[in-house]
């Protein structure tokens, strides 16, 4: 079921909808970027249509919504411990098909891996529907085609909003009645289905070739390159990484919160293992670690896909200009270079 | 050459006297550095066509032509009619008809009329450095209209962030842009990435609390840089909407007491630092009894003392809350000669209207 609303009647679904769901949507945090007068798209509640920002891709992903940078996980009081509160009422998210798919690599992570389902993650997937966004073409840091991910299923409603208002269908029938008495007309949601930048990653099939490619001399760049801040994998769409802790509230050490705490592979210290050093001490290696993890690693152990949606929040987000598209290209080079010299020792 | 040349009329007009008899050379107003690239031409057209050829960026940021003979200025100033207007009076909003705001009629054939209040230097600012917490040359198009035209002299420098790369610490009224930081608990991954910025490139200011991994600040030491912004990879760190500024005091080089100067107000907001601008006149006609004389500002609060200075620059100016202001100020010059200023009280400056 297709409807073309104006701006106010878009507001009146909105306001039905948030009767009983939370929305969240990209909301432009004014002058809260990295420098001066710049602002920070982010993911948030929205009460007014106006907040929706959908005219550019947000700064963090929807990510932030199902697994906040800091949760509490339980508190707890001697012997006791209560669990923290889930969702106390359905979400939908509007998003992008690069969000949308980044859940399914994320839910792939969070439950069912290692024979465990994540509690805290799966009550809020639960929760969540999605409102799958248009994308207006996307920007130049956008490579979701490459990656498969620029096409999105199992959404509730499918939206393109203008300078006029909001063009949508109804997947979920039972978001129809938010939408009774609304102008009806065909919409049929496109998906971008071409990006200007394109990524191949490499066949890393052969273990020689992937042990090759770990001393391989093309890593030393980001020991100069990359300060390890962690603004990509902050920014990306999949990654999970989180680290506990427990705090204590006040001189009682026995009342307290633990929490979870996003981690990132990218810091110094994040390997850091008891009374040992790192495994990854460089930024070279940290950086290694982190595309042979998205764009091999994962999928060795999943088998569909790779662990990127080509969303190019890191490229977009890192203060370094340092871009995935170009070090995996990269990668793919360092390995042409690999099969040459393992060719002429006529193995 | 062998021509009656009157050298201080010629100045006022923004022309330098040359070592080449006869030959001055042009010092153009770009307040806050920053014009349309378009005028590099009108400066081609007047260094080919009535100087040497040759282009000086002025120590000011002035355009500087060489080589300017005397009988060539009344050309030279016809032809800089449409850089006043579209610069001072267009751009930065100049009453060009008046001098200190005092109604005077101004020929548009005339070039400048007064040498008065110099140009405002400003760093590039957050219009493209990553480091800069404020639009410079906006803030500099702003004063312009309230420090010039005027005989009273000035000396204003404005530098984006504490970097301070404008030298605000070396004019008689340095204006430094600072942020006033918010801090997001909930979004602070605690990876001390803010705490070796300050470290390294600020005050020390900011700690990693072992017990919460969250970050703990000294507020009182803070220079208001915004490094920690520019770090945290989770935007935990964000500047508040407001602009605040630092300024810098009493700075000088010189060939008497050369100093750096002290902080006068630290956070003020942009409407305080213009109301403080705004009492500029009346603080050096005070001073000089109403008869400009050509001495910079740090001289005039040498003589007045800093705390007559404080009561007339502050007259009228609401402080907003941030607003700190310094009790007193103890500059430390370089004393080119030792004890100066003990000398018979005969040669003292005194300040203020005389009977």
């Amino acid at each position: 079921m297709g409807y073309s609303l104006t701006a106010v009647q878009a507001q009146q679904v909105l306001d039905a909808i948030r009767k009983d769901y939370r929305v969240y949507a990209p909301k432009r945090f004014p002058k809260q970027g990295r420098y001066s007068d710049t602002d920070v798209v982010r993911y948030a509640e929205v009460e007014r249509l106006e907040d929706i920002v959908w005219q550019v891709k947000s700064d963090y992903p929807a990510k932030e919504v199902l697994s906040p940078i800091q949760q509490a996980v339980f508190y707890f009081t001697e012997d006791e411990y209560r669990a923290s509160k889930g969702p106390n009422k359905p979400i939908l998210i509007l998003a992008r098909p690069c969000d949308i798919n980044a859940q399914e690599i994320q839910a792939k992570i969070y439950a069912g891996n290692g024979g465990y389902d994540d509690y805290y993650y799966q009550r809020m997937r639960d929760a969540v529907k999605f409102a799958v966004m248009d994308c207006n073409d996307g920007d130049d840091t956008c490579f979701c085609c490459s990656m498969g991910s620029n096409r999105a299923e199992g959404y509730a409603l499918a939206l393109r909003f203008s300078e006029n208002g909001l063009a949508c269908t109804v997947e979920d029938e039972t978001f129809a009645p938010y939408f009774e008495g609304m102008p009806r007309a065909e919409y049929t949601h496109r998906f971008v289905e071409k990006n200007a930048l394109e990524v191949t990653p490499p066949d890393l099939s052969d273990k020689a070739v992937r042990l090759a490619l770990k001393s391989h001399p093309m890593w030393k760049e980001f020991n100069a390159r990359c300060t390890s801040c962690g603004s990509c994998t902050v920014a990306c769409s999949t990654c999970t990484c989180f680290t506990t802790r427990d705090v204590i509230y006040g001189d009682n050490p026995e009342v307290g919160e633990r929490r979870r705490v996003t981690d990132s592979c990218q810091i110094a210290g994040f390997d850091q293992m008891a009374l040992q050093g790192e495994l990854r001490p460089t930024a070279g290696d940290r950086m290694r670690y982190k595309v042979l993890h998205k764009f091999h690693d994962y999928k060795a152990r999943f088998g569909d896909r790779h662990m990127c949606v080509g969303c190019g929040r890191c490229i977009h987000r890192c203060p370094e200009h340092i871009s995935i598209a170009a070090t995996v290209n990269k990668m793919s080079g360092a390995v042409e270079d690999i099969l040459a010299s393992q060719a002429q020792e006529g193995r | 050459m062998n021509q009656d040349i009157d050298i201080k009329k010629v100045r006022l007009n923004c022309y330098r006297q040359s070592k080449v008899p006869g030959e001055f050379m042009l010092q153009m107003r770009v307040p806050g550095g920053m014009v349309d690239a378009k005028y590099l031409a009108s400066i081609e057209h007047i260094a080919k066509t009535w100087g040497d050829g040759n282009f000086h960026f002025g120590t000011r940021q002035t355009f500087d032509i060489t080589g300017i003979k005397y009988e060539d200025i009344p050309a030279v100033n016809a032809y800089l009619e449409d850089y006043i207007k579209e610069v001072d009076a267009a751009l930065c909003g100049v009453d060009m008809d008046t001098v200190a705001h005092e109604p005077r009629d101004w020929d548009p054939q005339s070039g400048y009329p007064t040498i008065g209040a110099r140009n405002i230097t400003a760093c590039i600012g957050n219009y493209h450095c990553i480091c800069g917490n404020c639009n410079t040359f906006e803030l500099a198009r702003k004063i312009e209209p309230i420090i010039f035209p005027s005989h009273y002299h000035i000396k204003i420098n404005i530098a984006g962030c504490p970097n301070d790369c404008n030298k605000a610490h070396l004019c008689d009224f340095g204006i430094i842009g600072v942020a006033k930081m918010v801090y997001h608990p909930e979004r602070c991954l605690g990876c001390g990435a803010c705490v070796r910025a300050c470290e390294k490139g600020a005050t020390r200011v900011l700690s990693l609390n072992k017990d919460t991994y969250k970050i703990d600040k000294d507020p009182c030491c803070c220079v208001g840089c915004g490094e920690c912004v520019r770090a945290c990879p989770a935007s935990a760190w964000t500047r508040r909407e407001t602009k605040f500024y630092r300024v810098i005091l009493g700075g000088r080089t010189g060939r008497q007491t050369p100093r750096t100067g002290k902080m006068f107000l630290n956070w003020a907001t942009e409407e305080v630092v213009l109301g403080v601008l705004k009492n500029w006149q009346k603080f050096s006609a005070w001073v000089m009894d109403y008869k400009p004389e050509y001495l910079h500002g740090g001289h005039l609060i040498d003589r007045a003392g800093y705390k007559k200075f404080k009561e007339i620059i502050l007259d009228g100016v609401e402080l907003n809350p941030e607003c700190l202001v310094a009790e007193d100020i103890f500059w430390h010059e370089t004393e080119y000669r030792s004890n100066f200023n003990v000398k018979p009280i005969a040669m003292h400056q005194t300040a203020g209207p005389r009977e």
